[in-house]
């Protein structure tokens, strides 16, 4: 059964997208008719899509189809770029993340962010992964040392780090770091994860790891997936949406958008004809 | 072949340049060295003997070329018995191994020969001396004995108190002076530096240069127009008012009407502003980008990132700042001489009596009592050696905090070396 | 969670969400306090000129000759900076010219602490040195001082006429070499013409502007050193190296393209170290006599307005005439070098934008 969202009436160029959806496939995120700017250029055109709750969704396209900007609104770290501008809504649970009265830090804490390359604070791994709780008034020291635990087993780091919790988070490998980035967002106990390539600077083994953590955190976690890895997508992801030049050019099922694309442009894409 | 010659002398020349720099630098550094240990290394007492037979004796104060300067018993009144002689007329010369120096409280020296009985008959004889120790014999050791006293006297110049302008008068009040002054500036400087500095970090725009270039032009402002400005807004104007209003009794002796610890470290916090500010912006725009945008994800505010996450993390450019501001404060005597550096404070600015700190007292501090020794000492052989003592101990602070703090600026770049990965 | 009827279970246990109102509250006192910090020091900058601005009170009537005595100040300061300008520009642009353009990587990064620590060396010890020891030297020495300033760079000139070719491929560490040989000469002529002295240039006072010179031109050289080479290595190389293809020598492409191209650097550096110079105060009380004699001769003494201030200020009363000329003097030497400053950054501006611009090949 297909869900047609389409646009409201006071957002000029405005074309419905028809989105397929399995039915009574919950939504965590949507997002209806976003438009960003930098300045005067235009890097996305009226993207309208929702993400399912508790599912990989991948957003593939060329490079500078907008993908990272996409995901830079949804956590509103856009914000600090003194020349952008934002138009169209996001709903998280219903409620927009750009209202007035929305709190910023409170957003970035529902829906949170790993980056490429991994960036560990220059703290212990205990004091990276306790930095959020901190934020959040926690101060107990039995509170914040369950929190940095759970954290910690939740992305399979805690048998590798609970004897050194203490030295400097700079000392572990690469996938360490990346999945101590993850364990750092999952402690402020977000709803969901923004995944900006996140396996792009780790070698073949790590990322096959990785992979498999992303399973485990899907069970609870909603997760949007940057990558120009089809394979990964494949691999990983439930849902896929193409975006081409700041547009949403199909949005589906993972299996059926890449083995049976409804676009050309979609399928030239995955076909290889162009990058 | 042409090219080539005024190429070679070209690069001699530009060569040579750094050459002499080089000597000139090393050369001044092994000469203060050198002037600032002898001051403090005891001489021997020689005996020269003349033509017609008479004799002198007492200790070499200087010796310039064909003429030297011997010092003798001081009697009356110190300074009042040099007695200068030509090295031609010289018959004969000893260092008699008898020969014992007395040095009394009021800085004033003995010499004599004979054992400990002549010493205390030369004492009695001499109405009102108090010995500040006990006769030496300096002549009648060796190397090591030597060195010992030098230790001693090392030891006494920078513990002991200036009581009397002594060869060896101690340099502690002027230390505790230079101390509190830059602790107390510190406490002052380091915040509004930070401030600044987060400011500049964080804001771009038309505000933002001008404050940036207020920062670099305060920086070229010659230290004197500092002294200035703290005599007339802060001493006459503010210190004024505050004597009025608060001191109103003691007047008209001022309180803070006059130069004081507290006028003198707010000068030198403005003075030492721009060097804090340009650290600490340097230290923060080092941290890489990445830190800023993963603790922003995490939902952390500005304000918290950069309390929690960035200045921590930009320490070592802090204390960087903090090292360079107290080794400028150290070395600029001309506002002090406007704003409360004394020679002779009666009291230090620090004490046992409530409130410990006194921030309107008179100081004194360690580059003003280099000026001091060597322009106004009423005994210039006396005061010139002490002013090299005591630029001696103030190079040695200053260089040591300028390598410490090129060490952690080293650090600093090795630290984010590993952080950008 | 609001909206969401997922059944979610955070991972915290015991989370007290820090109230969000007491979070922007903190947020906004931290912003209040930067910008509080950053008020502040754009105020001083204002304070300074203005103060003194007012403090002369232009209405009253400045006592009798004060202008004449504020020009004999002025010359005064001019004299010191001059003859320290002498010393330290050469030494200071030369040694930056080696830095930039002939050393090693390794040599520069040994030398620049050398002139940190220079530049560290607190004026008063400068001019202790210059008032204690240098000043009776000079005093019967004078030939000998002018035979150095011949005699270096001539043996120099002549090394490098007889043995540049063997050095040729060891010039990154040069003055390594050369700085025994420099310091030799000086042992040898010092030694060989000090008791030699003929009367024949006696300074009418040992405390003059050429022993000013010399320790103020000490003191000047690492900020100008500092400014030159950094101008210099904004050059990119690869204009050298295409006048080297040319088949220029070194030097050449060094005096023809580098140089100019650098000059606003160049220039940059010259006013930073005349600001420097006109505004110091140590050396120059220690050292100059304080005279207030307006002789241009380099061995008479001189008054600066910045002894001056130091001199005569404690004694002055406000509002008095002494005062108010006193504080007349000092918004001259603060517009003074606050103009060669500003002049000094626009230059460096200038040269950081022609930087930035490419080539156009």
């Amino acid at each position: 059964m297909a869900t047609t969202m389409t646009a409201p009436d006071n957002v000029p160029g405005t074309t419905a997208v028809t989105v397929e959806l399995p039915a009574g496939v919950e939504i965590a995120l949507e997002l209806r008719a976003l438009s960003l700017w930098y300045g005067a250029r235009q890097a996305l055109d009226a993207v309208g899509f929702g993400v399912p709750a508790r599912k990989i969704t991948a957003l593939i396209g060329p490079s500078a189809s907008g993908k990272s900007s996409l995901l830079r609104c949804l956590n509103r770290l856009n914000d600090e770029l003194p020349e952008c501008r934002v138009e169209g809504e996001v709903l998280l649970g219903g409620t927009s993340i750009y209202a007035k009265d929305a709190i910023v830090h409170e957003v970035r804490r529902r829906i949170g962010m790993v980056f490429q390359k991994p960036n560990p604070f220059p703290l212990s791994v205990y004091e990276n992964v306790a930095y959020g709780p901190r934020l959040l008034g926690v101060k107990g020291r039995r509170e914040l040392d369950a929190s940095v635990e759970g954290a910690l087993k939740a992305v399979r780091l805690w048998d590798e780090v609970s004897a050194r919790l203490d030295d400097s988070a700079l000392a572990l490998s690469l996938g360490q770091q990346q999945r101590l980035v993850i364990a750092r967002a999952l402690a402020v106990g977000p709803e969901i994860l923004l995944m900006d390539e996140p396996a792009s600077a780790l070698d073949p083994a790590a990322t096959l790891r990785f992979e498999e953590l992303l399973h485990e955190l899907a069970q609870r976690y909603t997760v949007l997936l940057v990558t120009h890895n089809m394979q990964q997508a494949a691999r990983v992801s439930d849902y896929v949406a193409f975006l081409h030049q700041g547009r949403l050019v199909e949005f589906g099922d993972t299996d059926a958008l890449l083995t049976n694309p409804r676009e050309r442009l979609t399928e030239d894409y995955i076909t290889g004809r162009y990058a | 072949m042409k090219r080539t010659a005024s190429g070679d002398a070209a690069l001699w020349a530009c060569a040579g340049a750094a050459a002499t720099c080089l000597v000139a630098i090393v050369a001044l550094l092994v000469w203060l060295g050198a002037a600032g240990l002898s001051a403090l290394w005891p001489a021997p007492i020689v005996e020269i003997g003349f033509a017609d037979g008479h004799a002198v004796l007492g200790e070499m104060a200087e010796r310039r070329g064909d003429t030297l300067v011997i010092r003798g018993s001081e009697r009356e009144r110190a300074g009042g018995s040099y007695v200068r002689v030509d090295a031609h007329a010289i018959v004969s010369r000893s260092e008699p191994r008898d020969a014992f120096a007395i040095t009394l409280h009021d800085g004033r020296r003995l010499f004599g020969r004979g054992d400990v009985a002549a010493a205390a008959a030369l004492l009695r004889s001499i109405p009102n001396a108090e010995p500040a120790g006990v006769a030496e014999w300096p002549n009648a050791h060796g190397f090591f004995h030597r060195t010992a006293m030098f230790l001693r006297d090392a030891g006494r110049f920078l513990a002991g108190s200036t009581m009397a302008p002594s060869l060896t008068g101690g340099a502690f009040p002027a230390l505790v002076g230079t101390v509190t002054l830059v602790f107390l500036m510190s406490l002052i400087v380091m915040p509004f530096g930070i401030a600044t500095a987060v400011y500049l970090h964080e804001r771009r725009g038309f505000a933002a240069g001008l404050v940036r270039s207020a920062i670099a032009n305060l920086a070229g402002v010659p230290s004197i127009v500092y002294g200035v400005l703290g005599l007339g807004l802060f001493v006459h104007g503010i210190g004024a008012d505050v004597d009025r209003w608060f001191f109103a009794d003691r007047l008209p002796v001022p309180t803070f009407g006059s130069g004081g610890l507290l006028w003198a470290a707010l000068t030198l916090a403005l003075l030492t502003l721009p060097v804090v500010v340009v650290s600490v912006e340097e230290g923060l725009g080092r941290i890489p980008p990445g830190l800023l945008a993963g603790s922003l994800a995490l939902g952390a505010t500005r304000g918290e990132t950069m309390w929690r996450l960035l200045l921590p993390a930009a320490r070592p450019a802090l204390l960087t700042g903090l090292i360079l501001a107290i080794a400028r404060a150290a070395g600029a005597v001309a506002p002090l001489m406007l704003v409360g550096v004394v020679r002779l404070a009666p009291a230090l600015p620090v004490d046992g009596a409530f409130p410990f700190l006194h921030p309107s007292r008179q100081f004194m501090h360690l580059g003003f009592s280099v000026y001091d020794a060597a322009l106004a000492s009423p005994d210039a052989l006396r005061g010139i050696p002490r002013a090299y003592a005591c630029a001696l101990l103030l190079v040695i602070v200053v260089v040591a905090l300028n390598l410490a703090a090129i060490v952690l600026r080293n650090r600093l770049r090795e630290r984010y070396r590993v952080l950008e990965g | 969670m609001p909206g969401n009827p997922v059944t979610y279970t955070p991972l915290l246990t015991g989370v007290r969400n820090a109230s969000v109102v007491e979070r922007r509250r903190r947020e906004r006192v931290g912003n209040a306090l930067v910008l509080a910090g950053a008020a502040v020091v754009l105020l001083a900058l204002l304070v300074i000129p203005l103060f003194l601005g007012a403090s002369i009170l232009a209405w009253l009537p400045l006592p009798d000759g004060a202008w004449s005595r504020l020009g004999i100040l002025f010359a005064g300061s001019a004299k010191a900076a001059v003859c320290a300008l002498v010393l330290a520009v050469p030494l200071g642009l030369a040694a930056a010219i080696f830095s930039a353009q002939f050393a090693t990587p390794g040599f520069r990064s040994a030398f620049k602490p050398v002139l940190e620590i220079l530049e560290a060396i607190p004026t008063v010890v400068l001019g202790l040195v210059a008032f204690a020891t240098l000043a009776p030297w000079l005093k019967a020495n004078v030939v000998t001082l002018l035979a150095l300033i011949v005699a270096i760079p001539a043996l120099l000139l002549a090394g490098a006429l007889a043995f540049g070719g063997a050095f040729r491929r060891q010039a990154g560490w040069l003055p390594l070499w050369l700085a025994p040989v420099v310091f030799a000469i000086v042992v040898a002529v010092v030694a060989g013409l000090g008791p030699h002295q003929t009367d024949a240039i006696v300074p009418p006072t040992p405390w003059n502007a050429v022993l000013v010179g010399l320790a103020l031109g000490l003191a000047a050289i690492p900020m100008i050193f500092s400014v030159a080479e950094d101008a210099l290595m904004q050059m990119p190389s690869t204009h050298v190296q295409a006048a080297l293809a040319l088949g220029a020598t070194r030097w050449q492409a060094i005096h023809s393209i580098v140089l100019p191209a650098a000059r606003p650097g160049l220039i940059a550096a010259f006013a930073l170290g005349a600001s420097r110079c006109l505004g110091e105060t140590m050396i120059v009380l220690m050292a100059s006599g304080n005279t207030p004699v307006g002789d241009p001769n380099p061995l008479a003494g001189l008054r600066s307005i910045s002894a001056e201030l130091a001199l005569g200020l404690p004694e002055a009363a406000p509002p008095g005439g002494a005062y108010r000329m006193l504080m007349l003097a000092a918004l001259v030497l603060f517009v003074l070098t606050f103009v060669l400053n500003l002049l000094a950054e626009r230059a460096r501006a200038h040269l950081r934008r022609a930087q930035a611009t490419p080539v156009i090949a």
